[in-house]
């Protein structure tokens, strides 16, 4: 392959696939049984009935939800149950990917959960399941173990107890919901934790974040796409400030991060709205000692799905060298959501633009980078 | 559809009933056909959005507004769901609901013949 060949014509010439947000769709009833004391005795309440369920109780509901109607909720997507590795491979192979990075499903939703201490035990329980009865050294598929962004000293020991597990290439924080930003400085022993650990951390939201962080705009949207559309790009681009702006990736010079799963055309303009501002108030961002955007090119990477505008390779193809995509952009189908993508999806666009060496970084070889695959 | 294509056999008309779908293979393609009030319609099984079984999901009508602004579900059941991501084609004409013009399903005719089902291609 030499360096600027453009040979790849099908997703099946790709060397290495790596499915960088597949995830996982663990229930309540699936985690409760790995919970820890105190919780254990708490909740696995032996009623006759689902597992942490009594008798008129809300226990069903600790994860909170917004109440959206989305196409899985009518039945027109028909989305598939990842609850095993066997069901884990059948995705992975009707996505036609070589290796996945498997994220959560509900634990999305673990930033909004009210008691704090009860989330922290829950990304305990995730994790004691994600490493029980999913993940295996031999197997093509690794874990992001989550974190619970509430309990920030919690969420570092439990990176410290996870890290020496092969399986585990990611420290996953739930971003949805999460307050205040993760720019500020609670959340820094996590990023020291991870740091040391040499996981990156992997930030992702959920659209039902929007009744923690956006109660307002929830309240006055009274449809789905109209919290999809701009919401997941807001809160990201609200962590995201914030973190550059508390002069995260210079206090943290050897941690990366993964920003997942809210488009692309969004992060050109973010690098030069906040290079922009930066020229004008850079005392209110002291740390930084590059331009802004460099450290986003240096220390962040960004998965692909979903890509919006795959039908107009000119514009996908724009957008991606935007943020020079050939070394920051990691595929990510997101199945089994509605929304996923699949793998030929964003090649089909980048394909007369980029060289396949770029087309093997981006579907590979950044994200084997990334993880230390 | 070509009207010079030949017909091809798919099943007797007693085993598609009423509001029911077979899928079936024809010269390598995957047709799936749809029996809806006794009218029979064919319909590529591949969707023109990432490749799924655009035919295989749940039948749908449409909600939207009537001329007051009230909801109203029209269209019961002229529309298949790919059950990928959910996009719904209209099962007589193969077009997207969302983008009826852009998207479309390739469509093909069938016809009855002494109780057979065929369809042209
Ligand atoms: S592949 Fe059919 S809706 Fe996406």
């Amino acid at each position: 392959m030499g360096e600027n060949d453009r040979t790849i014509t099908h997703i099946g010439e790709v060397e290495r696939i790596v499915d960088t947000d597949f995830h996982l769709t663990e229930q309540q009833e699936t985690i409760l049984p790995y919970l820890e004391e105190p919780f254990d005795k708490v909740l696995n309440v032996d009623s006759g009935r689902v597992r942490g369920q009594v008798d008129g109780g809300y226990l069903g509901q600790l994860y909170p939800s917004a109440g959206h109607l989305t196409p899985t909720d009518t039945g027109k997507a028909e989305s598939d149950d990842i609850r095993t590795p066997e069901d884990v491979e059948r995705g992975m192979d009707l996505m036609g990917v070589d290796e996945a990075i498997l994220t959560p499903g509900l634990n999305l939703r673990l930033g909004l959960v009210h008691h704090d201490e009860l989330a922290a035990a829950f990304a305990t329980a995730y994790n004691n399941w994600l490493l029980d009865a999913i993940l295996d050294a031999d197997r093509s598929f690794y874990g992001a173990m989550t974190v619970a962004p509430q309990e920030p000293a919690k969420a570092a020991e439990e990176i410290e107890r996870r890290a020496g597990e092969k399986s585990i290439v990611a420290v996953q924080i739930p971003g949805g919901g999460v307050t205040p930003p993760l720019g500020r400085e609670r959340y820094f022993p996590i990023y020291e934790a991870a740091e040391r650990a040499g996981l990156p951390v992997m930030i992702h939201n959920a659209a039902t974040g929007i009744v923690g962080n956006y109660p307002l705009q929830w309240r006055g949207t009274k449809r789905y796409i109209d919290v999809h559309v701009p919401y997941h790009p807001a809160e990201q681009m609200w962590h995201l400030t914030t973190l550059l702006t508390a002069g995260v990736p210079v206090r943290f010079p050897d941690l990366t991060f993964v920003m997942q799963e809210c488009g692309i055309g969004w992060i050109p303009y973010f690098m030069r709205r906040y290079d922009n501002e930066y020229a004008k108030k850079s005392e209110d961002a002291p740390l930084l000692e590059k331009t802004p955007s460099e450290y986003l090119d240096d220390q962040f990477y960004f998965t692909s799905q979903p890509t919006e505008g795959a039908n107009d390779p000119e514009y996908l193809c724009a957008v991606v060298r935007l943020f020079n995509g050939a070394q920051n952009l990691l595929f990510s189908s997101d199945y089994p959501h509605y929304d996923f993508d699949y793998s030929d999806t964003l090649l089909k666009a980048l394909r007369p633009e980029f060289t396949d060496e770029e087309i093997e970084n981006v579907y590979g070889r950044n994200a084997a980078d990334v993880f230390a695959l | 559809m070509e009207p010079n294509e030949p017909l091809h056999y798919v099943a007797e008309t007693d085993e598609l009933e009423e509001g029911g779908r077979l899928i079936t293979s024809i010269r390598g393609r995957e047709i799936a056909v749809f029996n809806r009030e006794n009218e029979y319609y064919a319909l590529a099984n591949y969707c023109v959005h990432q490749g799924g079984p655009a035919c295989e999901g749940r039948l749908s009508g449409r909600l939207t507004e009537d001329e007051r602004g009230e909801l109203v579900y029209e269209d019961d059941d002229e529309f298949v769901c790919c059950p990928w991501h959910g996009w719904e084609f209209n099962i007589e004409t193969g077009r997207s609901l969302a983008h009826p013009d852009r998207y479309r399903v390739p469509t093909y005719e069938t016809a009855v013949r002494d109780g057979k089902l065929y369809v042209r291609l």
